[in-house]
């Protein structure tokens, strides 16, 4: 099971942060909560995996879909603060480059 | 949701349970109850249950007709001396898999990273189809003692 907890920081950027297993089970509602945002004119997003135990290749999905929503939309989606299981599956997917982890969910739009 | 024996001090756990999405959950908790219980080495865990979270998802997802009623699939996974192993059998439709052929999708596809992973994370895995039924086994070597 997951929580999402999905907020504007006063910059307009918008934090979801994902508690528990982003798996199969959860990777649509990720998706639903990206396209809500970019629909409300929020654009660019944050991921704050710190609270995300476990990823796999539906949860990696939900966030390559999103970054093409929010790139779409002329902004874009940035992860961060990674767990050690999650840096796992990107390091084994690659897909580090393409997401790579920010140290921290204020900053991740500054680099 | 569960039936059977979601874990218990024997090592090991076996389950026969729906072929849907919320059944990777029960699969988790009681993976999590097993490792806790026979200690097993978190980064060993953490690779043997990637692997085996794709191939059970890729059971749930591909080996059923949607319309196909009493999906079940049967997953029993051991803790021994010498490796963590798991077998998944379910009755649906004769997975069309390669694994000689799987490779990682280009960085933009937003599926498709299943098997690679979970061939990448396991030290063993073999499919087949046999007797009506797709077998998966899957194994990781224990290197924690």
């Amino acid at each position: 099971m997951i929580e999402l907890d999905v907020s504007t920081d006063p910059r307009g950027v918008g934090v979801i942060a994902p508690r528990g297993r982003l798996t199969m089970v959860s990777a649509k509602q990720l998706r639903e909560a990206i396209d809500g945002l970019v629909t409300a004119g929020t654009a660019r997003i944050v991921v704050d995996l710190a609270g995300t135990t476990f990823l796999d290749s539906s949860g990696l999905g939900a966030l390559i879909a999103g970054v093409k929503t929010t790139r779409q939309a002329g902004g874009d989606l940035r992860i961060a603060r990674p767990t050690e299981a999650v840096t796992t599956v990107l390091k084994l997917t690659n897909l580090d480059r393409v997401l790579r982890p920010r140290e921290s969910v204020e900053d991740a739009f500054d680099v | 949701m569960s039936e059977g024996d979601a874990g218990g001090a024997s090592g090991a756990i076996r389950l026969t349970i729906p072929a849907e999405p919320a059944s990777l959950d029960v699969v988790q908790d009681a993976l999590a109850r097993l490792w806790e219980q026979q200690g097993v080495d978190p980064v060993l865990a953490m690779r043997f249950e990637t692997g085996l979270v794709e191939i059970t998802a890729n059971v749930i997802e591909h080996s059923f007709d949607a319309d196909q009623p009493g999906r079940e699939f049967t997953l029993v996974v051991d803790v021994g001396a010498d490796a963590l192993r798991a077998e998944l059998r379910d009755n649906g439709v004769p997975a069309a898999v390669d694994l000689s052929e799987v490779t990682l999708p280009g960085d933009d596809a937003e599926s498709g990273r299943g098997l690679a992973m979970a061939l990448a994370t396991l030290d063993e895995l073999t499919h087949e189809h046999r007797e009506g039924l797709n077998v998966w086994r899957l194994a990781c070597r224990r290197t924690d003692g």
